[in-house]
């Protein structure tokens, strides 16, 4: 039966998807049909119908190839194929599948090239389409920038209705009856009189019959799941301490380990003595890798008292060594010779500030750490030449190329097996854990080697998303905006992440510089968005939402000094300077959710930012309470487009976390440099917002857009300068540096 | 607990284990790499972030920082709490309301909240505030973790 | 409320067996009252609001809202003890966020891990020393209402023998101690009691 699975040609989908999404990529050449990865990993009685479904006697088997951190990822694109193939929710089962380029997210890579969502245009869309095929070139398997749904949307549906399809025909064959007369339930195809042919039953035959190339997608109104609330296939083992992490992972034989290294980022170990740690009870071995050293014990705990005893000898940071040394890095970025890009300059802006009231500000925004709950964890066992990897990452196949070029092994005998995550927020964007691992493995080999980090170890060793800083000029004219000018600085987060760690530098300008900056859907009479590029500082990482987490408290902000100097309303004054209708609704829509212009009462404020990023205009509200114990953050509404709403019950969820997310980052969170290495160790420096911080909050997607887009990180921007401004509004105090508790006290 | 050398004895979700490891041991390592039992979750190590939340003898405690030497009673687990088959009411409120992102942290809320309602069936928001602020979620999971034990104190209460 | 009230019969217990433990040690004698001159004696209690004021007694010596300060160099900016944690009225903490649920009998051996001791709760409210003078401090101490019910010996005694207050001068990685040692500031009392147990003058 497994032969089945070897027939190659079950390679048409991302071809079809394409044209059925009616996606244009430009060039013919890449909608070259991919193959089916599931072919090769078949076990007994498996068989695949496309590169998303695998069957076998037990039922369906719906592969999820973008990973779950949380986000409802697997639940959502087992949705997608559901809803065509016909299961019954209760009967899903979905697999990760392995890595493969056949999964490429034809998406994220578009978000590095300088094209606004809103931007129709024929120069954006092939510059997009640049960034689509480069992604399935670099066999993108990827799970960020929001586009599970997107990116899933038309593909994942279509490779639910083409199965069904040979389903239907394979049940045609079998019982003489025409297909037109057939139809299908909850995993069975239905006769006229009745008969149940299972999808099980069927699927070797099914195999074996030519797919269309197309099919009639399901239209909306016939939805069963998407549009409405699902519920979460991961919800009953996530409340009862069964789901499996990759920190729980147990296996015969395991070995624990743990790993330290040099907190001085690239600064290498010299030497170390470990004579002691050797000793302890439990371990047994310790071994070096890059930049420091592993413990294997048979106790994560005996690995960890172990590693902290070892004495390491690090070298110092080849980067400046302090918070105070970067931020004058930062400062001195605003020159011609560090201008990354220009990719706003309308109007003139020189000539509208020459001889106006100029509106001057300077902004700052912290390096913020991901601080995943779930420490960095991976499980490696490397036996007869094969290694195997089981971990939660979002980039399995740069795990591969990583991985292979470290120990010299071919692609083919590496396999990655993703687990779920608990947390990322980008942080497993990066491999540098996976690789720890593999280390640990090469050099103890056969057992299965569980290596976890300490909290302290995660916290010490986050590539963080960069500090930053801005600096505005503006003007007003007849109580409106008339200039705007926002030159922003930040090291690279490309050069970082995709030159020195991905091994795939992007040329030109580095567009998270200032995503979210100059992409902004106003039209001020004058306005321009410059980014700076700061040489590298200290490795810098994709944060959740990027460049806009803190571009949208830049831009925002200082738009709202801004319009407060014109005297004008920060809301109206925003819809107003809007020329974009779906981003416009959100305002409107925010101001509705929140009866702006009602009267709040003593010592309150009421505060309103915008960001549009990842393709979604986001608005927020905050109100806030001055109180002689510090600010209390008492209601947010949210308003954000999202095109369609698949999951109305996630997307209330992304968006409750985001703004938390935003808020709890804004009000107390930052990572700071000492000695090269970063000064918050734990929990109790880092700390984000608790629950009883958690204001009520309110949200609405709307659906007055073109796209359909994804809202995992769109709703972070707005919150920090909707806070910021509210603030403002309270208490007269404009604080223009994240966290604001530098400047004001929280209760 | 009784102690002979290094050999304890420890009843955990009504079973008796007995472990030979140091006094000094975090109650979470002996559960999660000794037993097997991994619901409680290492989160910081610190008692900052209550991933690790389990019960003793009913009183919620952090298993990270409670030496294994020093357990005073019976220790029950989320494992112990509930099962998919056999839900407690605050995991089924926990599920009503669709609480979990990444789920990392809900084992120690759902532990704190039950151990809470224990002694508080009918709590306002304010209690709730104080009951629940000491476990950390990242994913920002809050307002439905409010929703989820009021919910599950109605449950409980029967109402 | 049966299980709070059993786990609050345990605390009792372990306060019970602690007192014991403590009247077990040596009396202290006091010294002959005017050896000690009245400029010594506010030296000497100089150096008693010195231990008393400090971050690792007064941070639990607060008022009766019950909760207990982040302070002192190991902590950053002075602040309300993180996570909303409340003493509450019994001053052991609240509805199962009880002191004892992150508080264990020792010390966190992991830097930035709690503290502990065999007991652990706050100061009674009447005994606030937090945000207080040293002269309101010096005052408080003399007045039985507001120190414990003790006398000045009695006071030495308490600071001579108690686990709790001992942590100060032991209280884990990180955090900094409390200054001179219990002998020291035990000494101190009895000095300053002799010269009268004078008071600075308000501030």
């Amino acid at each position: 039966m497994a032969s089945i699975g070897t027939i190659a040609r079950r390679t048409f989908l991302i071809g079809s998807a394409a044209i059925a999404g009616g996606v244009a990529f430009g060039y013919y050449a890449y909608q070259r049909p991919v193959s089916n990865p599931l072919t090769d990993i078949l076990g007994d009685g498996e068989t695949t119908l496309n590169p998303f479904i695998k069957i076998d006697q037990s039922g369906v088997t719906i592969i999820t190839p973008r990973a779950d951190l949380g986000q409802g990822a697997y639940s959502i694109q087992a949705a997608l194929v559901a809803e065509e193939l016909d299961i019954a929710w209760e009967d899903i089962r979905v697999d990760p599948g392995p890595p493969s380029p056949s999964y490429f997210n034809a998406i994220v890579a578009s978000e590095g090239f300088p094209a606004a969502a809103w931007d129709k245009g024929l120069g954006a869309s092939a510059l997009r389409g640049l960034g689509s095929a480069m992604s399935k070139f670099m066999g993108m398997q990827m799970t960020g920038g929001s586009t599970t749904v997107p990116d899933g949307f038309d593909r994942m549906r279509m490779a639910g209705a083409v199965a069904r399809d040979v389903l239907l025909s394979a049940a045609a064959e079998q019982s003489g009856i025409a297909k037109a007369e057939l139809k299908t339930k909850d995993g069975a195809v239905i006769t006229p009189s009745g008969d149940e042919l299972s999808y099980t039953s069927l699927a070797e035959a099914a195999a074996l019959i030519e797919p269309p190339s197309n099919v009639k997608l399901k239209p909306e109104s016939e939805w069963r799941y998407l549009g409405k609330n699902m519920r979460r296939l991961d919800i009953v083992e996530k409340s009862t301490g069964t789901a499996e992490y990759g920190i729980d992972v147990i296996m015969p034989d395991m070995v624990f380990a743990t790993v330290r290294t040099n907190p001085r980022f690239g600064g290498g170990l010299k030497k170390f003595d470990a004579s002691s740690a050797e000793k302890m009870r439990g371990v047994i071995k310790v071994v070096e890798i890059d930049g420091g050293v592993g413990v294997l014990a048979d106790n994560t705990w005996r690995a960890f008292k172990a590693a902290d005893a070892i004495d390491c000898d690090w070298g110092s940071a080849p980067y400046p060594a302090t918070s105070d040394e970067q931020w004058t890095e930062a400062a001195a970025s605003f020159t011609e010779e560090r201008q990354d890009s220009q990719f706003r300059n309308e109007g003139d802006v020189a000539l509208a500030l020459d001889g106006a009231d100029l509106i001057e500000a300077e902004y700052k925004v912290p390096y913020l750490a991901h601080a995943a709950l779930e420490p960095l964890n991976t499980i490696v066992q490397f036996k007869d030449g094969q290694l195997d990897i089981w971990t939660g990452t979002q980039i399995p196949g740069i795990v591969i190329q990583n991985i292979a070029s470290l120990t010299g092994l071919d692609a083919d005998n590496i396999k990655v097996h993703v687990l779920i995550g608990g947390g990322s927020f980008g942080r497993r964007l990066e491999d540098d854990y996976v690789q720890q691992a593999v280390q640990l493995a090469m050099a103890h080999q056969g057992a299965p080697i569980k290596m976890t980090w300490s909290r302290e170890e995660d916290m010490t060793h986050d590539f963080p998303r960069p500090m930053g800083m801005a600096r505005g000029r503006g003007s007003v004219k007849n109580g409106k905006v008339d200039a705007y000018d926002l030159g922003i600085a930040y090291p690279s987060v490309s050069a970082s992440q995709f030159g020195e760690r991905y091994g795939v530098p992007l040329p030109g300008p580095d567009v998270t510089i200032v995503a979210g900056a100059w992409d902004q859907p106003f039209s001020i009479p004058n306005y321009r968005v410059t980014g700076y590029r700061v040489p590298p500082l200290v490795p810098v990482s994709s944060w959740r939402s990027v460049g806009a987490s803190g571009n949208g408290f830049f831009h925002d902000c200082f738009l709202d000094e801004l319009i407060h100097a014109a005297g004008a309303d920060p809301l109206e004054e925003r819809i107003r300077l809007c020329w974009h209708e779906p981003s416009r609704k959100v305002l409107e829509t925010v101001g509705e959710m929140s009866n702006w212009g009602s009267a709040l009462g003593e010592n309150r404020g009421r505060g309103v930012a915008f960001t549009f990023s990842f393709g979604v205009a986001a608005a927020e509200v905050v109100e806030v309470t001055d109180t002689p114990q510090g600010i209390k953050i008492d209601k947010v509404f949210g308003a954000a487009e999202v095109g369609k709403v698949l999951d109305p019950v996630n997307i209330e969820a992304q968006m409750q976390g985001g703004i938390i997310w935003g808020l709890g980052h804004a009000m107390n969170a930052e990572i700071t440099y000492a000695d090269g290495m970063a000064e918050q160790t734990n929990y109790h420096a880092f700390e984000g917002m608790r629950l009883y911080q958690t204001p009520e909050i309110e949200v609405r997607a709307l659906t007055n857009g073109p796209d359909l887009r994804g809202i995992g990180e769109p709703a972070v921007p707005p919150a920090a300068p909707a806070l910021a401004n509210a603030i403002f509004a309270a208490t007269g105090k404009r604080i223009r540096e994240l966290p604001l508790n530098k400047h004001i006290d929280f209760v | 607990m009784n102690e002979t050398g290094n050999h304890m004895q420890l009843k955990v979700n009504g079973k008796e284990h007995e472990v030979e490891v140091e006094e000094d041991m975090p109650l979470l390592w002996v559960l999660r790499d000794e037993l097997g039992i991994t619901g409680p979750k290492y989160g910081c190590g610190i008692t900052a972030c209550g991933a690790c939340t389990v019960h003793i003898d009913g009183m919620a405690i952090r298993s990270c920082s409670m030496p294994v030497g020093d357990v005073f009673g019976e220790v029950t687990t989320i494992e112990g709490l509930g099962t998919p088959d056999a839900l407690h009411a605050v995991q089924a409120a926990w599920i009503e309301h669709q609480v979990a992102q990444c789920g990392y942290c809900q084992s120690g809320q759902i532990m704190a909240a039950a151990a809470f309602l224990e002694v508080n069936p009918d709590p306002d928001d304010e209690a709730i505030d104080r009951a629940l602020s000491a476990n950390l979620c990242r994913c920002g999971t809050y307002v439905r973790v409010r929703e989820a034990v009021k919910t599950a104190a109605a449950k409980l209460r029967g109402v | 409320m049966k299980k709070l009230i059993f786990a609050l019969t345990g605390l009792t217990a372990f306060i019970v067996v602690h007192a014991l433990a403590e009247e077990e040690e040596a009396p202290l004698a006091p010294l002959e009252a005017g050896s000690v001159s009245q400029e010594d004696g506010l030296a000497n209690w100089a150096k008693i609001h010195e231990v008393f004021s400090h971050p690792r007694c007064a941070n639990c010596h607060v008022d009766d809202s019950g909760i207990p300060m982040w302070s002192g160099p190991s902590y950053g900016k002075t602040r309300p003890h993180g996570m909303f944690i409340s003493g509450g009225e019994t001053r052991i903490g609240i509805e199962f966020v009880q002191c004892g649920t992150c508080h264990g009998r020792e010390n966190s051996p992991t830097p930035h891990g709690p503290p502990g001791n065999e007991v652990w709760l706050l100061a009674p409210a009447e005994m606030q020393w937090f945000d207080k003078s040293s002269q309101e401090i010096c005052e408080q101490i003399k007045d039985p209402e507001r120190n414990g019910g003790r006398t000045i010996l009695e006071v030495a005694e308490h600071v001579s023998h108690d686990p709790l207050v001992h942590w100060g001068w032991d209280p884990g990685p990180g955090r900094e101690a409390a200054p001179y040692s219990a002998a020291e500031t035990t000494d101190s009392i009895l000095k300053w009691q002799a010269a009268g147990a004078p008071c600075p003058s308000a501030e």
